[in-house]
């Protein structure tokens, strides 16, 4: 059943793949394919961190305001206090998990509700971003170069592969075999379910829903310094506003149920995959870029809707065999 | 000497006091029925015994020794395996997966474990043949009827080496077919020579599967009678407070 929800994903984006190819071939062109290849690495990455969070019956709204917090820190801490790139890097990624920690608490210990705790996430850490540029923007200065940090993060494999795409897919399989073959990843899903009955089974349910919550924020702090080198500048007033909703989308789209318990790594990146190449129809067919969220959502809707009822029509056919 | 001994254990919520002093002793091999009228403190006592709640007062001792459950788990190694009422699993979950919720069987070691799903499923299916159960370990618990997710939720207790199981109204919201198959089940509990404490609603099931019956009303123990000493009669009486005691 995982599995077909999956290849539907797959048929839809080779379908709208294939239109976009006919009606326009520079959907083909190498350099169009890495363009976008980066972009579903760049926005893959914390999908996965919220497939899991998404998983334990939580969500994550505070992710786009975590990457323009975590993204002016690491932009000051390279230029104004001329801290190496590595440790910054590091430094970026557990803060990340330290935030994800946090909401973690909020959720468990404290009982309050996913939603409320990273809305209020949203809120301040966007908050706190702008006080700490003074509303201004975060960039590099004229000529300033950090090669060995900008190959990592926005080269590209045989000038072609892009770095970001391909630590994107690294993730994916490694975190696809945490959550699917591992017994974390088990009790991910048994916690999402029916928490009682995973506690009774002698499951530590407050410390499975903190590390989901944990490698969410990790997964943030890498993509906040992506994301950063990506950009070069950041005002964060609004970078990385509404992406949260990407890494949603993306995770709905892959099978990820908001009620908890369902969810595949393979369906998130299938997600990402078709979120980004919606975004690469707009612009390639000349659809007004102002038009860019309504399309990629009517298509989603009009995605799950199919999926839904083709699901039923399979159901009544079982049925109606027996 | 008794496998299991509660003396004048008593549990207290505040100002409700939903067991209180109650004392009894389990022999291995032996049948219990738990009767009571809805918050008579069946579930609660039960609880205790299964490390859900930690007993205000009162003491418990297995084989002699005594016995303190922190948690759930903690009860789960002393060999006392419970069957909840609503059954505890999890829905987005195979069969197998339920079974093995807490105790999963790995390949590797260490955190770098996979889950050993092939030996799972296996050992899953021959428990429930064992059980005589039309259940498959590949099946997902919701698209499963109640009597064989009753089963996974009683395969659950036969992992282990299980020396008492506690059954929580098994036969409550399953067909007739499978009331008659869970009662079998039990027997075959008792046939190999475990403890088991049976809390029913059903006098039928009761008196027909059960060697003792303990009756509770409002928390207190009221009667601890052996089957064939008493009647359906009694135990309805003792259960609506028209007999005292017995």
């Amino acid at each position: 059943m995982l599995f077909k929800k999956d290849l539907s994903l797959l048929v839809l984006i080779l379908v709208v793949g294939t239109i976009v190819a006919i009606i326009n071939p520079r959907f083909l062109s190498l350099i169009n394919i890495a363009n976008t290849a980066n972009l579903i690495g760049l926005f893959g990455m914390f999908s996965i961190g919220m497939a899991f969070v998404i998983i334990t019956g939580g969500i994550e709204l505070s992710v786009g305001s975590m990457f323009a917090l975590l993204g002016v820190i690491f932009i000051d801490l390279l230029v104004n206090h001329g801290m190496s790139w590595p440790l910054a890097m590091l430094l970026m990624i557990l803060a990340g998990t330290a935030l994800g920690w946090l909401h973690g608490y909020l959720v468990t210990d404290m009982r309050l509700q996913p939603f409320v705790v990273t809305l209020c996430g949203l809120l301040i850490y966007r908050g706190i971003a702008r006080y700490y540029t003074n509303d201004g923007t975060a960039g590099f200065e004229f000529g300033m170069n950090f090669p060995a940090l900008e190959w990592l993060t926005t080269g590209r494999a045989f000038g072609v592969v892009p770095h970001s795409f391909i630590v994107f897919i690294l993730l994916a399989v490694i975190m696809g075999i945490v959550l699917h073959k591992s017994v974390f990843g088990r009790y991910l899903f048994a916690v999402g379910k029916n928490e009682e009955a995973a506690r009774y089974s002698g499951i530590r349910t407050h410390r499975i829903i903190i590390a989901a919550y944990v490698i969410s924020g990790a997964l943030c702090g890498l993509s906040a310094i992506y994301l950063a080198m990506y950009t070069r500048s950041i005002s964060p007033a609004s970078h990385g506003s509404f992406y949260e909703l990407y890494a949603i989308a993306a995770a709905v789209l892959g099978g990820c149920s908001l009620r908890g318990g369902e969810g595949s790594i393979l369906g998130v990146v299938l997600g990402a995959i078709l979120l980004q190449v919606l975004q690469n129809l707009v612009n390639l067919l000349g659809i007004p870029s102002s038009l860019n969220f309504a399309v990629i959502g009517g298509v989603i809707l009009i995605g799950v809707l199919a999926d839904q009822q083709i699901v039923r029509r399979r159901e009544q056919l079982k049925l109606a065999k027996t | 000497m008794a496998l299991l001994e509660l003396s004048n254990i008593s549990k207290h919520f505040g100002a409700i006091h939903a067991v209180n002093d109650v004392s009894l002793s389990l022999q291995a091999g032996e049948v219990t029925g738990l009767m009571g009228d809805n918050g008579a403190g069946k579930s609660t006592l039960v609880k205790m015994i299964a490390g859900n709640f930690r007993p205000s007062h009162g003491t418990m001792r297995m084989a002699g020794a005594e016995l303190i459950l922190h948690r759930p788990v903690d009860a789960r190694r002393h060999g006392i395996e419970i069957v909840h009422q609503d059954l505890a699993l999890c829905d987005n979950l195979t069969a197998a997966a339920n079974v093995f919720l807490g105790r999963e069987l790995r390949i590797g070691f260490g955190p770098f474990g996979i889950l050993d799903y092939a030996a799972m499923y296996k050992r899953a299916g021959q428990i429930f043949a064992e059980l005589k159960s039309e259940t498959r370990p590949r099946d997902l618990v919701k698209q499963m009827s109640g009597g064989q997710r009753q089963a996974v939720a009683i395969a659950r207790t036969m992992l282990s080496q299980a020396r008492i199981v506690l059954m929580d109204e098994p036969t409550a919201a399953i067909s007739v077919r499978q009331v008659a198959e869970v009662l079998n089940l039990i027997r075959h509990l008792r046939d190999q020579g475990l403890a088991v404490i049976l809390i029913s609603h059903r006098m039928p099931d009761v008196f027909s599967v059960a060697d003792r019956v303990i009756v509770m009303r409002r928390g207190r123990k009221v009667a601890d009678k052996r089957i064939a000493e008493s009647s359906p009669e009694e135990v309805t009486g003792l259960i609506t407070g028209a007999i005292e005691q017995a």
